[in-house]
């Protein structure tokens, strides 16, 4: 019986578990509503040629599930550019801005950054959307949903469909 | 011709002499004579006739010798067969046996061979558990378990049978390691078998963790597999599915690291699945904890390399420099360490 006694204790052994480790689940998610957004939110004539850049700023894992997207998606017929930046000053012209999580605290900085530009600015910290970001990611019941403040969209010269509204959790 | 008639005088000698001992005799001495001879196939030839034969299908002893011969017969031609019907032919004669009266003459000996067949069930259920052939593994290991209670009704089984699941359900789960990944039907047989493993055993930490990854990886899947231009409202649905899930696993995550709160891979259960739920505050708290496991495990290491460049002298080395100043970053975020 000792033999068998090993076999069994073997195959626990290898029960592992996690194939999954390298998703991220929630990057994932932010990533399909930024496609969505490219998809409802119409940017002036000027940027509908060229690559459609989005940009990060800070430290997010959003940026590599971003790349990842880039290689297969495109916006139109703009191909998708994923730019990261390190530093308020390396900010250049984008379509879309993610500041994350570790650079909310600079969001009048970047503002000022971009105020010529018609940049979307992306935010994921409760309360931005009232200090000039266009979307707020929120958590709401486990899940991932958006704030829209409408105004601080339009004010980049970008039009947001109703469909987006109609979809977001709060519009300002 | 008379070299002839002499070869018939002789041989009609021989048959009679064979067959003539067993005038008068019943099916059952025939068998045992065969047996005693070690001819096995005459053996079971007459003991099958054995019983069915009025006068002996109700005595112990037919039954008895009906289960050796056959076990005799297991051992002779069919060891290396992992259905064998001559075993379990061996292993009904037994059980009828047992229900006969008179048995106990035979009781011990019949229990001893009832051991020895269970054993062989066994290690053939446990060498059958592979993708192509667990169906086999689950027949014999039941077969196992039943020749078990014959032996003692009030065996207790309990911890075999979760050792045998859950050597079952870590087969059946190793697709899920490979990005083949498990169907759905793959995925709910072994999460059955997990939950019958926690019916027997609440506490059983591999079975609670190994269900909590189920139901996680599947969630995860999912997502995985959502394309880039999913629609909003249809990502909300997928989301409803996937936290449903994240939510019916963490249970399970929780209550493993209840029973081993020191196991690395529980706390990256516990990072991941809050992580899916997007509970980020929760899900750093077991990623610290994790990183704080790791570096304990580190420290000693690295005091150990520190010290023998020291004693070799090494001091002003490259070296040396870069673990003083891997240590010295555990002890700024870890103050604890030196103390442990």
């Amino acid at each position: 019986m000792k033999k068998v006694v090993f076999i069994l204790i073997s195959l626990l052994i290898l029960s592992s578990g996690f194939k999954l480790g390298s998703i991220d689940t929630n990057s994932k998610m932010k990533a399909i509503f930024i496609m969505n957004f490219t998809k409802m939110i119409e940017w002036p004539k000027s940027y509908r040629e060229g690559n459609f850049v989005v940009g990060v700023i800070g430290d997010s894992p959003l940026y590599t599930e971003l790349t990842k997207m880039a290689k297969t998606k495109k916006v139109s017929n703009q191909s998708l550019q994923i730019k990261k930046f390190n530093t308020i000053k390396d900010i250049g012209k984008c379509h879309i801005l993610y500041v994350s999580r570790n650079k909310s605290q600079e969001i009048s900085s970047v503002l000022k950054k971009v105020k010529s530009n018609s940049t979307l600015i992306i935010t994921e910290k409760q309360g931005l959307v009232d200090k000039g970001a266009g979307i707020n990611f929120i958590i709401k019941n486990n899940r991932q949903k958006f704030e829209l403040n409408k105004k601080n969209v339009e004010k980049y010269k970008l039009k947001v469909s109703s469909n987006l509204e109609a979809l977001a959790f709060t519009v300002k | 011709m008379s070299k002839k008639i002499y070869i018939l005088f002789i041989v009609s000698i021989l048959t009679s002499s064979v067959f003539g001992q067993f005038v008068g005799k019943d099916n059952l001495s025939i068998s045992l004579f065969y047996m005693q001879k070690t001819e096995l196939d005459s053996a079971k030839k007459y003991i099958d006739l054995a019983i069915i034969d009025d006068n002996l299908k109700s005595t112990p002893k037919t039954w008895y010798y009906r289960g050796f011969i056959y076990k005799e017969l297991y051992k002779k031609k069919e060891k290396e067969n992992k259905v064998s019907p001559l075993r379990l032919i061996s292993i009904e004669s037994f059980k009828t046996m047992l229900t006969l009266e008179g048995k106990d003459e035979f009781t011990e000996s019949a229990f001893k061979i009832l051991k020895y067949e269970a054993s062989t069930l066994y290690n053939d259920a446990a060498r059958m558990l592979d993708p192509k052939n667990y169906r086999t593994a689950v027949s014999n290991y039941q077969h196992y378990r039943r020749t078990m209670l014959l032996i003692n009704p009030n065996i207790d089984l309990k911890s075999r049978d979760v050792k045998f699941k859950l050597a079952l359900a870590s087969m059946l789960n190793r697709p899920a390691e490979t990005s083949t990944g498990l169907d759905s039907a793959q995925a709910y047989l072994i999460k059955t078998l997990y939950i019958e493993i926690l019916s027997i055993e609440a506490n059983n930490s591999s079975a609670n963790y190994n269900l909590a990854i189920l139901y996680y990886n599947q969630g995860a899947d999912i997502i995985n597999n959502m394309d880039y231009d999913m629609d909003i409202t249809k990502l909300n649905e997928v989301q409803d599915r996937c936290v449903e899930l994240f939510l019916k696993g963490l249970p399970y995550m929780k209550k493993s690291y209840e029973l081993t709160p020191n196991k690395m891979e529980i706390l990256i259960g516990l990072k991941n699945i809050y992580y899916g739920l997007n509970d980020l505050e929760k899900s750093e708290m077991f990623k610290l904890k994790l990183e704080h496991m790791e570096a304990k495990k580190r420290y000693p290491v690295l005091k150990n390399k520190i010290k023998s460049l020291k004693d070799k002298g090494m001091k002003d080395s490259e070296e040396y420099v870069k673990y003083k100043t891997e240590l010295q970053n555990l002890l700024n975020k870890f103050k604890d360490l030196e103390k442990e």
